[in-house]
């Protein structure tokens, strides 16, 4: 995918104090789960990080190893009413990588990544974040799980009576007792990451979403999912309903996040040029469940009809 | 063949199922209602009170329907003045014409027609804003971001309808009484004076009582069946329109319904 150098200069100034202290202490990924510690694991030196606790590969007195399950469907059941959407479904999502779900429209892509923060329970098996089953936890410990995995709704859900301000500082308002000045320094380096920030947007902090293009929307929802540098990022195809410009962009985005916030990514989309560009491993949803899960070059390579039909468009 | 005419409903089994079904539905939508209740006096009290969302929504129903309550209060004062007024009039009784209409005013019409008219536009607006909200994921987002939107969203809606209710028909007794005193001076020749001395002498303090309880009550309604309306709108922008009318059904029928049971609580002791 092409560059566009504005964009990218804007997202690499120095406003991004926590992406260039992410990238500075990246380093290698730890080999097991015993090694993984606040300070030791990848994006985990975020003052925002430090300040929230939201450590990556640690969560309540548990370790995470890159590339180790992090989120893990086992057996899932979901249906609403007699529409069964999921029977007996695996899928495990490994710490650091970028996953992308595929599959046909209203079979339940979005669903899985509801299940994944408690927005939908699942009315059989479990959704587990650490081991711990997302569907028997509590308000508080839901509360914990929603800063830690965020979600980038497919039309971007901004608050459309506050300003982009207040919706990118929308969560540390609500978890941190941070002051306006300081929510709004992050919410700018938010903006920033996503190439959306004031240096480049002059008055962006004050408009209202209703003045934004749809592209500029979705970034700066996916500003807003950012500003508590959760560990997981869920996407609800982010590119649809977006010019091949825009949907560049965003895939850009969704991997220099990764690469710069060390997060690990789901991102559910129709458009396989993304697919393909994002991922890490792709996972195709059919007949309730996921059969194909692979390596992304792996997975191109599949043979079954099914597969090849769905990611060469083919309609027969 | 004989199957499907087996499988065929006759019309009595048709009334009965669908009879059924909408038994069903209300105990369902009662249910509902009666758990975001509970969820928004059990969330809502707690750190931070969201005081500033609170008098915001106060400000937006309640300041912003002043006028519409004004309305309202004036002309069923004046109408109720003049049909109590013609009637007297005929028995040579018109100088009672205050304490006559004071009673009806102030312990029902005048809580009760705001409800269904103010109390309707304030949940409507509640149902159309919250379900827009729903269907373009707003709320979902709110719960994404590790935020409740039950206190969020419902318990400044639910507390600024119970606050703003009582405040206008406070209001709107005072304006119907105006109302009245027109009428009784100019078309019946009844003394303004004369009115409001036998209007507020008819009255008790079990009757402001009532008249207040009556509006805390009806914008408590309001305020939870706009807001569970809204939060169970399904998708699409035309579910938006279909809450909204259901909510000013539901709103006008369970006003009447609960203004009922509370004149039947209060008529012993007021």
């Amino acid at each position: 995918m092409s560059t566009s150098n504005s964009d990218q200069d804007a997202a690499e100034s120095g406003e991004s104090l926590d992406a260039h202290e992410l990238v500075e202490g990246q380093g290698p990924p730890a080999a097991s789960s015993g090694s993984a510690s606040s300070s030791g694991m990848f994006g985990s030196s975020s003052g925002v990080r430090r300040a929230l606790g939201t450590t990556i590969g640690e969560f309540n007195g548990k370790t995470c190893a890159r590339g180790e399950t992090v989120i893990q469907f086992d057996q899932v059941d979901k249906a609403f009413g007699s529409n069964v959407i999921y029977k007996g479904m695996d899928l495990d999502i490994r710490l650091g990588e970028t996953l992308t779900i595929i599959g046909g429209s209203g079979e339940g892509k979005s669903v899985c990544l509801k299940l994944m923060i408690g927005l939908l329970h699942a009315n059989a098996g479990r959704v587990l974040y650490y081991g711990e089953d997302v569907g028997e936890m509590d308000a508080e410990r839901l509360r914990e799980i929603r800063m830690r995995v965020s979600m980038v709704f497919q039309g971007g859900a901004l608050f459309d009576s506050m300003t982009i301000a207040h919706n990118v500082g929308y969560a540390l308002r609500e978890h941190t007792d941070m002051g306006d000045e300081e929510i709004e320094r992050r919410a700018a380096e938010s903006l920033t990451l996503v190439g959306l920030g004031p240096d480049t947007h002059a008055g962006i902090m004050d408009q209202l979403p209703a003045a934004l293009s749809v592209g500029m929307r979705k970034r700066v929802a996916l500003a807003r999912s950012i500003a508590l540098r959760p560990e997981v990022i869920l996407y609800d195809e982010p590119t649809t309903g977006l010019d091949p410009s825009n949907c560049n962009r965003i895939a850009r985005m969704i991997r220099k996040l990764q690469r710069e916030l060390g997060v690990t990514s789901i991102v559910v989309t129709h458009d396989m040029t993304t697919a393909w560009y994002v991922a890490d491993r792709v996972a195709m949803l059919y007949d309730k469940r996921f059969p194909w899960v692979d390596e992304t070059e792996a997975f191109r390579a599949i043979e079954d009809p099914r597969v090849r039909d769905f990611i060469e468009g083919r309609t027969s | 063949m004989a199957s499907d005419q087996a499988d065929k409903e006759s019309p009595l089994q048709e009334w009965v199922t669908n009879l059924g079904q909408t038994i069903n539905g209300g105990i369902k939508w009662s249910g509902g209602m009666a758990v975001m209740a509970g969820q928004a006096l059990i969330r809502g009290p707690r750190r931070p009170f969201a005081l500033f969302d609170i008098s915001y929504q106060v400000l937006q129903l309640g300041i912003r329907s002043t006028p519409l309550a004004t309305m309202m209060a004036l002309f069923v004062g004046m109408i109720l003045a003049w049909q109590f007024g013609e009637a007297l009039t005929a028995f040579g009784a018109k100088n009672s014409i205050g304490t006559v209409t004071s009673l009806a005013l102030v312990r029902e019409l005048v809580p009760t027609l705001l409800a269904v008219t103010v109390g309707t536009k304030m949940a409507t607006g509640m149902t159309a804003e919250l379900g827009s909200m729903k269907v373009t994921e707003q709320i979902d987002a709110i719960s994404a971001l590790g935020a409740d939107p039950i206190k969020k969203l419902v318990w400044p809606r639910l507390v600024a309808a119970s606050i703003a209710m009582p405040l206008l028909v406070a209001w709107g007794n005072v304006i119907a009484m105006l109302g009245g005193m027109l009428i009784s001076d100019t078309v019946f020749d009844v003394p303004a004076g004369y009115f409001y001395a036998t209007y507020i002498d008819e009255l008790e303090p079990i009757h402001y009582i009532m008249s207040q309880t009556k509006a805390l009550v009806f914008g408590a309604l309001a305020g939870l069946i706009g807001c569970y309306q809204g939060f169970s709108t399904k998708f699409g922008t035309e579910a938006v329109g279909l809450s909204t009318t259901e909510t000013v059904i539901a709103v006008s029928v369970l006003v009447l319904i609960a203004d009922f049971a509370l004149t039947a609580l209060f008529m012993p002791v007021g």
